[in-house]
Formats: C-alpha cells, sequence, structure tokens
C-alpha cells in the first residue's frame, strides 16, 4: 500500500520536475507523452490502492516539520474519503491531460502547460491524501499557485493575466482563514494530525467548534467558490479549456467540499456550524444558478453551474450527510469535466467563438460532442435515471430529512435551484446545437468544422460514467448503496434512513421538477422560438444585465473593498509617502540650500572689504576689551 | 633700563596702528598693502625686543629672529607672486583677482 500511495504522488510530481526543467530540450510528444504517461500512471497505482483497501491506513514517508511539540511529517492517510478521491482524481485527470494533447496542438508553450498540470495533480493528490493539516495546506496553497498560473496561461493579454491575479487574491482571504483555523487547533489540541483532532471534538468547547468550523468554512468558501467569496470563478474561465475543466469545475473546487467533509468528526456536532455551511451552499447555489440563467458566454455559464452544483454539495455537507455531498463530487467531477471538454470541442469547432447565441446548428457537424454533451446536460440537469439524478436528489433526500425550519426552506430552495438549473441547461443546449445551420461566417466555405478525434474519444469513457453514475449510490429500494457501504465506518457517513416511499415520493418530485424545466427550456428555446429569442437577446433587460453580471457582486466589491482600498493607498502613496516624508525632506534641503546660499552671499572677493572688515572687527573686539578689562 | 617698558609698547601700538593704516587706506593695492604688513609684524616684533629686555628672557629675542626670517621668506614670495600677477593682468589692484570667491 506504501508503494502505491508513493507512486500516485510521486508521479506527477516527476513528470512536472521534469518537464519544467528539461521539458524544453525533449521533442513535442516526449514531453507530452510524459505528462500523460505519469498520470496514467498515477490512476494505474490507485487502482491496486482501490482494490487493496481494507480498513483506513496511516503512512510516514519522511519527517518534514519537526520542532518541539509541532510535528508534522508526510504522512498520507487513506480512508474511504480520500479513497474515492483519489481514483476520481487521477482518472479524470489523466483524461483531460489527453484531451489536452489535442486541445494545445496549436499552442508554442506546451511544456510550461503540461509541467503546470502535473504540478497541479500532485498539489491535489497531496491535498486529498494529507494526514495533517499543515501539508493539507501545502497541497491546498499548491493547488492555489498552479489554478493561479493556469488561469492566466496566455499571461501576454492583460485580461487573462487579471484573472489569474483576482482568483489568487480573492482565494488568499478563504486561505487565510483556513490558516488561523490550523494554528488554532493546534494550541488547543497540541497536534496537528487530522485522525486525532477528529478524535478529540468532545475535549473541545461548543463554541470554539463552531467559530472553527466558520474558520473552515471560510477556507472552503475561498476555494470552492461559495457565496461570497465566488467572485472569481467565473473570470478563472479566462485560461485553456481544459484547464476549465480540471481545476475549476472537477477537482480543485471541490476541494473545500473535501475539507469540511474531513474536518466533519470536529465540527459536525455544532449545530450553528452546520447550518452555516448549509446556508453558504443552498444561497449560493440559487445565486449561481440565477446567473447561468442569463450568461452569454458558453464557459461563463458552465462556470455558475459549478458554482451552483458546488453549493449543493455544501448543503450535503451542512445537512451532515457527507455521503451524499461525496456522490455528488464525483458524479459532478464526471459530467462537468465533460460538459467542460464538449465545450472545448464545440469552441473548437466554432473557431473560438464562445457566445452561445451566435452558434446553432452545431450537432449536425459534431455529432459525438453533441451527444456526449446531451448526456453532460442530462446529467447536470438532473434528469430522471441520469447519475446527476441520483445523486443530486440524495443531496435533496438527506436536507429534507435533517427536518426544521432552516432545512425545509433550503429544501425549497434547492428544489427552486433544480428547476432553474434545468432550464438554464437545456437553454443552452437549445441555443448551442438547436436551430438552423450556424450563424457563424467564419465556419463556412473552406474552414470546416473538425475536432480532433483525441478531444472526442476522451468524452466517451466521462459521458458513460456520468450517465451511469448513479450505480456508485443506488437508492435503497433497488438495492444496496455501494458508497453507502463503503462510507459506513466515517462520521456522518451512514446514509440517512427514509422509508422506500417518501425516497420515492422525492424523487418522483426532483424528477418532475427536472422534466418542467426541460419543458419551459423547450417552450422558450424549441423550435422556432429560438429565433425570437436570439432577436429579443439584442436589447438586453435589466434584469437580464443584473444575473448576466452576477448580480453586480463585482461592482459591490469594488465599491466595498475596491474603491476604498485604492483610495486609501492613493491617499498613503500621494499624501503620506509624497506629500508628506517627501516633501518635509525636500522642504529641509531646499531650506538648508537657501540659508548655504544666503550666508555664501557674504563673500564677495574683494580683499579690500576683507581687509576693512578684519579691522573693523579688531577695533570692535579692542574697544571691548578695553571697556571690560 | 633707561627706556620703560611702557614707552616700548606704546611705540610698537602705534607703529602697529599705522602699518593697518596703510594697509587699509591703500587696502587696494597689492604692494602698499605688503608695506602695511610688514609695518605691523615690525611693530609685534618691537613688542616682543621689549618684552624680552624688560624680563631679562630671552625668548622675544628669538621670537624676533624667527619672525624676521618669516618676513623675509613672507615678502619673497609674496613679492614674486605679485611680480607674476602683474604679468598675467598688467594690474596690481588686489580687487581684480577674485576668481576664488566662495
Amino acid at each position: 500500500m506504501k508503494l502505491y500511495l508513493s507512486l500516485i504522488l510521486l508521479l506527477p510530481l516527476l513528470g512536472g520536475v521534469i518537464n519544467a526543467v528539461v521539458g524544453r530540450q525533449l521533442p513535442r510528444r516526449v514531453s507530452e507523452l510524459l505528462a500523460c504517461g505519469v498520470i496514467w500512471g498515477a490512476f494505474a497505482a490507485s487502482l491496486p490502492a482501490f482494490f487493496c483497501y481494507s480498513g483506513p491506513v496511516r503512512i510516514e514517508l519522511f519527517s518534514w516539520l519537526a520542532a518541539f511539540d509541532f510535528v508534522a511529517p508526510v504522512a498520507l492517510y487513506l480512508d474511504p474519503l480520500s479513497l474515492v478521491m483519489v481514483v476520481m482524481i487521477t482518472f479524470v485527470c489523466a483524461l483531460i491531460h489527453t484531451y489536452s494533447v489535442g486541445y494545445m496542438a496549436d499552442e508554442e508553450d506546451s511544456v510550461r502547460y503540461f509541467a503546470l498540470l502535473n504540478l497541479f495533480v500532485f498539489a491535489m493528490l497531496t491535498l486529498v491524501l494529507a494526514e495533517n493539516l499543515p501539508l493539507l495546506y501545502l497541497g491546498w496553497e499548491g493547488v492555489g499557485f498552479c489554478s493561479y498560473a493556469l488561469i492566466g496561461f496566455w499571461y501576454r493579454d492583460e485580461k487573462n493575466a487579471t484573472a489569474g491575479r483576482k482568483a489568487f487574491i480573492v482565494t488568499r482571504v478563504g486561505d487565510t482563514a483556513f490558516g488561523i483555523a490550523i494554528v488554532w487547533l493546534f494550541q488547543l489540541t497540541g497536534t496537528v494530525s487530522i485522525t486525532q483532532i477528529n478524535g478529540m471534538g468532545s475535549h473541545i468547547p461548543m463554541g470554539t467548534i463552531t467559530v472553527i468550523g466558520l474558520l473552515l468554512l471560510g477556507g472552503a468558501m475561498g476555494k470552492s467558490a461559495q457565496m461570497p467569496l465566488m467572485v472569481w470563478l467565473p473570470d478563472a474561465m479566462a485560461g485553456p479549456t481544459p484547464v476549465s475543466a480540471l481545476i475549476h469545475a472537477a477537482t480543485m473546487v471541490t476541494a473545500g467540499v473535501y475539507l469540511l467533509a474531513r474536518m466533519f468528526p470536529l465540527i459536525g456536532p455544532s449545530a450553528d456550524a452546520t447550518a452555516a455551511i448549509a446556508v453558504t451552499g443552498g444561497i449560493t447555489a440559487f445565486y449561481a444558478a440565477t446567473c447561468a440563467l442569463a450568461q452569454r458566454d458558453l464557459k461563463r455559464a458552465l462556470a455558475y453551474s459549478t458554482i451552483s452544483q458546488i453549493g449543493y454539495m455544501m448543503l450535503g455537507v451542512g445537512a451532515g450527510a457527507i455521503t451524499a455531498a461525496t456522490f455528488h463530487l464525483l458524479v459532478h467531477a464526471f459530467f462537468k469535466a465533460l460538459l467542460f471538454m464538449g465545450a472545448g470541442c464545440i469552441i473548437a469547432a466554432a473557431h473560438h467563438e464562445q457566445d452561445i447565441f451566435r452558434m446553432g446548428g452545431l450537432n449536425k457537424r459534431i455529432p459525438a460532442t453533441f451527444w456526449t454533451f446531451l448526456i453532460g446536460g442530462a446529467c447536470l440537469a438532473g434528469l430522471p435515471l441520469t447519475g446527476g439524478f441520483f445523486s443530486k436528489d440524495s443531496i435533496l433526500a438527506a436536507v429534507w430529512l435533517k427536518g426544521g425550519g432552516l432545512y425545509g426552506g433550503l429544501y425549497l430552495l434547492a428544489l427552486l435551484t433544480a428547476f432553474l438549473t434545468s432550464i438554464y441547461t437545456f437553454r443552452m443546449i437549445y441555443l448551442v446545437f438547436g436551430g438552423a445551420d450556424t450563424t457563424l461566417s467564419h465556419c463556412m466555405g473552406d474552414h470546416p468544422c473538425k475536432v480532433p478525434g483525441i478531444m472526442e474519444w476522451t468524452l466517451v469513457p466521462l459521458a458513460l460514467l456520468g450517465l451511469f453514475g448513479g450505480i456508485l449510490n443506488l437508492p435503497a429500494y433497488l438495492g444496496h448503496g455501494w458508497l453507502n457501504t463503503l462510507f459506513a465506518p466515517l462520521t456522518g457517513g451512514e446514509g440517512a434512513e427514509a422509508s422506500h416511499s417518501l425516497e420515492i415520493t422525492m424523487q418522483a418530485i426532483a424528477g418532475v421538477i427536472a422534466l418542467a424545466g426541460l419543458a419551459v427550456a423547450h417552450y422558450r428555446y424549441g423550435g422556432e422560438r429560438r429565433a425570437e429569442r436570439l432577436r429579443a437577446a439584442r436589447e438586453s433587460s435589466g434584469w437580464v444585465e443584473f444575473f448576466l453580471n452576477g448580480w453586480r457582486f463585482d461592482d459591490l466589491y469594488r465599491f466595498l473593498f475596491i474603491r476604498p482600498y485604492e483610495a486609501l493607498s492613493r491617499f498613503f502613496w500621494e499624501r503620506m509617502d509624497e506629500g508628506l516624508i517627501d516633501g518635509s525632506l525636500d522642504r529641509l534641503a531646499a531650506l538648508l540650500g537657501k540659508s548655504g546660499e544666503g550666508l555664501g552671499n557674504w563673500t564677495c572677493g574683494r580683499v579690500s572689504v576683507y581687509i576693512l572688515s578684519f579691522a573693523a572687527g579688531a577695533t570692535i573686539l579692542l574697544a571691548y576689551l578695553a571697556l571690560v578689562l | 633700563m633707561i627706556v620703560p617698558l611702557i614707552h616700548v609698547l606704546i611705540l610698537a601700538g602705534i607703529i602697529f596702528v599705522m602699518g593697518l593704516a596703510c594697509a587699509v587706506a591703500w587696502r587696494s593695492n597689492l604692494i602698499m598693502l605688503l608695506i602695511g604688513i610688514e609695518i605691523m609684524l615690525n611693530a609685534a616684533m618691537l613688542a616682543f625686543v621689549g618684552g624680552g629686555a624688560h624680563w631679562g628672557l630671552l625668548d622675544g629675542q628669538v621670537f624676533s629672529l624667527i619672525i624676521m626670517a618669516l618676513t623675509s621668506a613672507e615678502v619673497s614670495l609674496a613679492l614674486s607672486l605679485v611680480v607674476y600677477l602683474h604679468r598675467r593682468r598688467r594690474t596690481v589692484n588686489a580687487d581684480e583677482f577674485r576668481e576664488m570667491k566662495g
């Protein structure tokens, strides 16, 4: 087991380092092969780890930090949660690496891209496998850095570099809260080992646990783009599309959910902390769904849907349903990676056009992408019997079973969000694929729409996994949930016990809601009415603008934080530094210069004057002496 | 001692003031300046000699000898400078030489 886990971690690191150091000397094919090979290797190593798994394992590789009581070795911890995460991450990442070979075929600087991608996988796996909080934080910051570098991959364009910086700075806000929580936990428990801290929850006062839970939630908000730190994710779409698929949809942004699930034994007993998590998730899910309704950019619409789906996962964690949240996390990773990679194919086929209002009729040109994208959309919308349907429903059921006014309200909000999700998903699909043949003028004639085969083929396994992802955790009336069995030993892992009839009723409600969304989307965007919508979209109304700009949160933050900050820094720069400090020094120097010049004017250079004044001075001196003596 | 010290000092004072007056009166003429300085130095020498004679010590005489040597050196140097400056500028007016004004 130690060998497998070491290989899982070391292979991506090896690939990243080799590509970063000597990648430019290697032929392009070799560096691409290396980058993909190490990730497939890590996936291959995760399979025996998966099949040999019999119980939680703690493996200490070597000592990392040790000073007095503070001991943080490089230690790995494999339990059901990290196990399924590792298998999912290595598999999805391997597919996306392969896809990137096709997507980045025309890119000059592919070595930097693949090195960063490999490093990202290494950091993510470190985060997931870490046994102690400092190591987890190392991976946490590692994925943050790789995300920053990859969002700004095309850094020569000012806009992309700004988006990268924005992501880095906004997530730093959350990371600070997380860092405080780590130090505080060490101060309280004298250890940073996650398993030991989770076991000590009963010795810590409930109020403290609540505050620590809120701090951890703050970290998760930053990384998982939850309210109010969600503004970076839509802008993060400036990066290459596979990066969006890998980092900003499938893996990294779920790190916050993973962290909360990991620390759930500690924070779970605090009703206030879990309620805060659930409310954050529920509101974010609703917020992002409304924003996604109005987006024109294909990738931004998908980004908002990601925020919304992660909101569901947070809601699941807040409801104490770790299994349901992880189930949704896995299925979401499959279908969201699929959707983003499909979007990459669409964008490639449409010659880098991302506006869905200018697409159309693409289903005949790229049928393979169309069908896989349709499957991904069905999963996202939660159409009955897809993977997304089962996973979303298990979260909804957990929230419903939690009972009480708060969770009842959140359940209704989540249902409304599911309805909106279905609408915006099919709006997107109708706009992109429906309608008459393409309106893209530059997509005609001698530039046929073509997508590299390697890109379309990687969609198929993801589509199958998304479509049949429900088998991972079938509801109780259809048999036994596999994830439920696996997660049973975890705190909060036991699935909520609902009677079969209640479960069937809830799934029926969720199914009807999703189908209703599909019907609304069909009514608004299907067939002839699609053209009407396109015409209507030319003049935008106030509400559409409001949702398009993400409830104007960017403007709000610009008003609340950026403007005052800029005014303050301008004050310190112009008034304090240049005005007060530089000014006073300049004034002093000018004064000394002036007085020196004034004294200098006394010398005229005429010897006669000197003699006269010398004589006069001597006379005065003598007269004084004569008078005194 | 026939001449009392106070008379010597008064004479030295008078000579000194005359030298100073010479320097002040012809203050723009380099040669007259040098002459005035010489007179003042001689007055100082006279005071030294008078003092030495009064207290019966040799210090005053030693000093007057040193001043003689110093004056001769100074005058030779200063006069050569004056000759040089006169050659360059065709003038001995002290106020003409003010290039080194600070």
